[in-house]
């Protein structure tokens, strides 16, 4: 490429006439009454705007506001910052207010923008233990240290430092002047002031230590009312004055290096720098100004608003190389200046060029034209149909290449110096390209290529490359190694090296035939387009080809150029893809359709001009793709804005574990790109979840029924749709199982599971133990009942008393031995069931009380207190418990034994009073342990045995079982 | 020498001038270290001041053992002694210029912020003090909070008794100015 003369070019730049670009000027949404004041980005990519009652967060399509504290609510905003993720404001007041986190803080807007402006948020109004400023807040900068600076109109400099505020003043530390308009930084981390008397260079290196250093116009400066600065991307500050236009300050050598000339316009409001060389002033009357740093010149941006007589109130410049403008009564624009136009009176353009002074010239089917004092003139009289334009290093003389009719000669100031029709030549009349040195001129031409002598301008002989004898050659290129290439027709991509020829017709498989353009890049790679096969690089041994699978917009070039960013611009009949090398060959496409009547590029009709930008022809008119050599950004960036778990936001960026039923996610996502909002499509997949990716213009992404598990939610946003090395956010999080499946509760369930076997089966053995060790008793029992009941004694006793009363009373016998049997009878009956009723076993009782009345008369009584009591009790308990107290007692007439029955608390009592005989009845206790006993194992209530000096007495628990 | 210097000249300059400078002898001062372990408390009634109304300026100095309180004559000793070395420094100054331009004949409270430069134990800071002035029937009346970190002053203080004074004194000034 020719950028190389262009380089060499520069040391010759002398006055220019103003090239007329056009910027696409964009007026954004009107608020109504809402007038902004002043414009940030934060890093996160927000655009921020101050305003007359708070600020306004913009996405590019809608606003979101915030209020002021209330205590200041009147005051507008006139500065932005941030610092740490905190979003300052400074009012016009000197109140100041941040906003925690710039990030996540705000919610987004729901659509309905007075609904948003009724819930709006509030900054929280800054409070320091020193008090805030009185006068307007001018500026607001961080140093290297993380100090903030404050600059306000009237009352000086602060700087927030370590929790404490200093002030600098006129008076006290000498700055220049306490009414300051702008802050800025250098790299040195000092803060520069702009001020009504000069510059002021301020730094505190450590806590209260102050260090001023003025800049005056003692030093140089052409105007004292210093009104704007800024830096660029190479440590330098640029100045602007109330007078005399724009400066830039060298920091490095401490000189002012660059300024503009016999300025003509208002007073400067602000300064923004794009690239080395752009530089973008905002005036108090005159607008928005363009200022080229190379040239010198200043051209007003015409934009078809009427700008020229306006005010521009503040600028930004953001991360996508948009310039935003918050120009008269606080309307907001944006403008893509890396792209501008240059209208031309003329269409169809074939060929560009930049002489060695810098101006343009145009190849065209009506002519050649090139720019003088700001508007193209023809050069040729005739209408020579110009194909190709090459500037010589030897002389600054222009070669333009016609169709048909040879090359012509012209002196930069237009003059034709030569005319080289084809016998001259003794070349093929249509020359396509143009190439060479100071000491050879290489021409491409469609009878083949011919070298001439630089200085003679006679035909070389002899030469190669002549005798190859192919016709059609589309482009001559001589390369940075002084190689000499050749785009032909029909016989691939062909190198002149060392005197020798060398073709390439082969590439990756690809059979290489018709070669239209070829540029070589920065790193010395060899690019080159062919008809239908698409692009090419070559770095020497290998080839790399691009295809509308490695996302180009088309296979039909036009044309291509290498930037000075070593991005290829290639260039089609529509618009032009960028590749980006540095992004892994990443291709951008740009239509402009918006912007420019039509992108049209003719075959070759690119240049590279000294600052590294692309000038392509369009239907009437260049259009220029800025590289400005810094980090720009040519994709939105994507970012998670927010999560919510069954349409509550949650604060996504602490919690990232959820429970199994918390399972329903919905995220909203934006990319940011203000260049073209509509236009950004988002890719996104839920990893662990999603099989493929999605594609969506939605800023939204819901996943109901998230089984658990871990995730990774990934979001990509293009503007072109090509997702190829783009940029991603992403946000990973954990579904935590239910308790239930997880191993720890399999495991306490097997153990509770066991135990309650194991108790079981415990609980089991002893119940049958129990039921076991009762029968046994039962048996004991009513062994031992039986055997007391024919106890020969018993016996013996009864007879006795039956002996008396057969004489005596004889009907009286019979009833005693009827009684006397059914008491056995009854004993026989009941002795086999486990549970007799109460009622059953006191006719027992009164049968047994019978037989004792007739054998003790008078000596024994029974009380008999139980009437209908229902329930049961074991067979023969009462009996036994009679027959103990008449065992174990003395019976007499004067002694008498009372035994009482009676029923208490659901216990059936057998009591008497205690007359112990003097030599005890021999007992083994059987009967009344074996009676507690069994009550004990029927897990009932105990039996109770109460045994004072009067009484005995015994309670039985009645029992309400049925059976 | 600074401060004396200062105060000489303001106090030179109320013969001459009627009304424009204010003077008070018995300003209230109260220290406040509120440490983890103990509450300090001190207080002064002879806080000293000037204020020239015409170039917005101000002197106060205090005596520092006129300062009475805290919790023990010991813990007073060790303040005098120990931490603020009274013998050597026997005064504490703020002396500087009001920010905002402040007419005191106005009745009525108004909010200002002093900066001057603060010294204590022999070393000075530069502070800006915000201060509530009230000018009440001629009289002005001023009130301050602030905070002064000990180490800004090289107060040592040793790592025993960190638990028991505060790392930041508060700073409270009430004083009446009579006009000269």
């Amino acid at each position: 490429m020719n950028y190389l003369y262009t380089i060499i070019g520069l040391l010759f730049v002398v006055s220019l006439p103003a090239q007329v670009p056009v910027v696409q000027l964009q007026y954004t949404q009107d608020l109504g009454d809402i007038r902004f004041t002043t414009v940030f980005q934060d890093s996160h990519g927000w655009i921020w705007l101050g305003s007359q009652d708070g600020v306004y967060r913009y996405d590019g399509q809608e606003y979101m506001p915030v209020k002021s504290p209330e205590k200041i609510a009147s005051s507008p905003v006139s500065a932005l910052f941030e610092l740490n993720g905190k979003l300052w404001v400074g009012y016009q007041n000197g109140a100041m207010a941040y906003l925690s986190h710039v990030s996540s803080d705000i919610p987004l807007p729901s659509g309905d923008f007075s609904e948003d402006l009724r819930k709006a948020p509030r900054l929280t109004l800054w409070e320091p233990e020193e008090g805030l400023p009185q006068k307007p807040i001018k500026g607001i900068v961080e140093d290297k240290q993380g100090a903030l600076w404050i600059g306000t109109y009237g009352e000086g400099l602060y700087v927030w430092k370590g929790n404490r505020m200093y002030q600098f003043s006129q008076e006290d530390d000498g700055l220049a002047s306490d009414d300051i308009y702008a802050l800025t930084t250098d790299g040195f981390g000092r803060i520069w002031v702009a001020t009504d008397g000069g510059i002021s260079i301020c730094s505190m290196p450590e806590q209260g230590k102050k260090i001023v250093q003025n800049l005056t116009t003692a030093d140089g400066l052409p105007d004292e009312i210093i009104t704007a600065l800024t830096n660029d991307n190479q440590g330098n500050i640029w100045v602007g004055t109330n007078d005399k236009g724009v400066f830039r300050y060298n920091t490095e050598q401490g000189l002012l290096d660059v300024a503009t000339l016999n300025w003509a316009y208002s007073p400067v409001t602000d300064i923004k720098v794009f690239g080395n060389n752009e530089v973008w002033i905002g005036t108090e009357k005159s607008g928005a100004l363009c200022f080229d740093a190379l040239t010198k010149e200043v051209t007003p941006m015409p934009t078809g608003h009427n700008f020229a007589a306006t005010k521009i109130r503040a600028m930004c410049k953001d991360r996508e190389g948009l310039l935003w403008l918050v120009a008269e009564r606080g309307k907001l624009y944006t403008s893509k200046v890396r792209f501008t136009r240059v209208n031309t009176p003329f269409t169809n353009i074939q060929a560009i060029c930049q002489d060695l002074n810098g101006r343009f010239w145009v190849g065209a089917q009506e002519g050649l034209f090139f720019q003088k004092a700001g508007v193209f003139v023809p050069v040729l009289s005739r209408k020579e149909n110009i194909v190709s334009l090459w500037v010589s290093p030897l002389d600054g003389v222009i070669w333009a290449g016609s169709l048909g009719n040879g090359v012509f000669l012209v002196q930069p100031e237009g003059k034709v110096l030569r005319h080289l029709p084809e016998r001259e030549t003794r070349a093929n009349g249509s020359v396509l390209s143009i190439s060479g040195n100071k000491e050879r001129v290489w021409l491409a031409t469609l009878g083949g290529v011919t070298v001439l002598n630089a200085v003679s301008l006679l035909p070389e002989k002899g030469h190669a490359a002549q005798e190859l004898g192919f016709n059609y050659v589309y482009k001559v290129l001589t390369d940075s190694r002084g190689r000499v290439w050749f785009g032909t027709d029909g016989k691939g991509l062909v190198v002149y090296e060392n005197g020798a020829v060398h073709a390439y017709t082969e590439a990756n498989g690809i059979t290489l035939r018709t070669i239209y353009s070829i540029s070589e890049d920065r790193l010395g790679n060899i690019w080159f387009s062919t008809d239908r096969d698409g692009l090419f690089r070559f770095n020497g041994k290998e080839f790399k080809r691009y295809t509308t699978a490695s996302h180009l917009h088309s296979m039909a070039i036009s044309s291509i150029a290498v930037d000075g960013n070593n991005q290829v611009i290639v260039g089609y009949e529509d618009g032009f893809d960028i590749v980006t090398q540095d992004r892994e060959d990443h291709v951008n496409f740009y239509s402009l359709k918006n912007f420019v009547p039509q992108v049209e590029v003719n075959l070759n009709a690119m240049f590279t001009d000294a600052s590294g930008n692309v000038w392509m022809g369009a239907a009437f008119g260049l259009v220029r793709a800025a590289a400005y050599q810094e980090n720009i950004i040519d994709d939105p960036i994507p970012s998670i804005t927010g999560v919510s778990v069954f349409q509550q936001p949650i604060d996504f960026l602490q919690k990232t574990n959820f429970a199994y039923d918390q399972n329903f996610f919905l995220f909203n996502f934006i990319g940011l790109w203000y260049s073209d909002p509509e236009a950004v499509r988002y890719r996104y997949r839920l990893e662990g979840f999603d099989p493929e990716w999605k594609i969506s213009k939605d800023h939204l992404a819901s996943y109901p029924k998230l089984p658990p598990g871990n995730y990774t939610f990934r979001v990509q946003t293009s503007e072109h749709g090509n997702f190829s090395n783009v940029p991603e956010a992403t946000w990973s999080f954990r579904i935590q199982m239910p308790f239930w499946l997880h191993w720890w509760f399999f495991v306490l369930v097997a153990m509770l599971a066991g135990a309650i076997m194991l108790w079981f089966i415990r609980s089991r053995e002893t119940r049958l133990n129990r039921e076991a060790q009762l029968k046994r008793e039962k048996v004991e029992s009513q062994f031992e009942t039986l055997k007391s009941q024919i106890n020969p004694h018993f016996l013996f006793n009864s007879f006795n008393t039956l002996i008396t009363i057969i004489e005596e009373n004889p009907k009286m016998a019979v009833e005693y031995v009827e009684h006397l049997s059914d008491f056995y009878r009854s004993i026989m009956v009941y002795r086999e069931r486990d549970f007799i009723q109460v009622s059953e076993e006191m006719e027992l009782v009164r049968s047994f009380d019978f037989l004792l009345k007739k054998r003790f008369e008078d000596g024994f009584h029974l009380v008999d207190r139980v009437n209908g009591q229902t329930g049961k009790v074991m067979p023969l308990s009462l009996q036994m418990l009679v027959e103990n107290a008449v065992k174990h007692n003395i019976i007499s007439r004067t002694k008498p034994l009372t035994v009482e029955i009676y029923t208490e608390n659901g216990h059936i009592v057998v009591r008497n009073n205690i007359q112990r005989k003097i030599k005890p009845e021999a007992s083994t206790h059987f009967g009344l342990n074996s009676l507690i006993n069994r009550y004990k194992l029927l897990g009932e209530r105990p039996v109770i045995v109460v045994d004072n000096d009067a009484f005995f007495t015994v309670k039985i628990p009645i029992l309400t079982i049925d059976g | 020498m600074a401060l004396l210097s200062v105060m000489l000249l303001l106090f030179k300059g109320n013969q001459s001038s009627q009304a424009l400078k204010f003077q008070c002898t018995d300003g209230k001062v109260m220290l406040k270290s509120i440490a983890s372990l103990e509450v300090i408390q001190a207080r002064s009634h002879k806080l000293r001041g000037v204020i020239d109304s015409e170039n917005q300026s101000f002197a106060w100095t205090v005596e520092i053992r006129s300062f009475e309180g805290f919790n023990s004559p010991l813990q007073r000793e060790h303040f005098n002694e120990n931490y603020m070395e009274s013998d050597k420094f026997t005064k504490a100054s703020f002396t500087g210029k009001i920010i905002e331009k402040v007419d005191f004949s106005i009745p009525g409270a108004q909010s200002v912020r002093a900066k001057g430069k603060l010294t204590i134990h022999g070393i000075e800071q530069e502070r800006i003090i915000k201060t509530q002035v009230e000018n009440k029937g001629g009289k002005i009346m001023i009130n301050c909070k602030f905070t002064v970190p000990v180490a800004d002053h090289d107060i040592a203080i040793p790592k025993i008794v960190n638990q028991k004074i505060a790392e930041e004194i508060q700073v409270t000034i009430d004083a009446d100015l009579t006009p000269q």
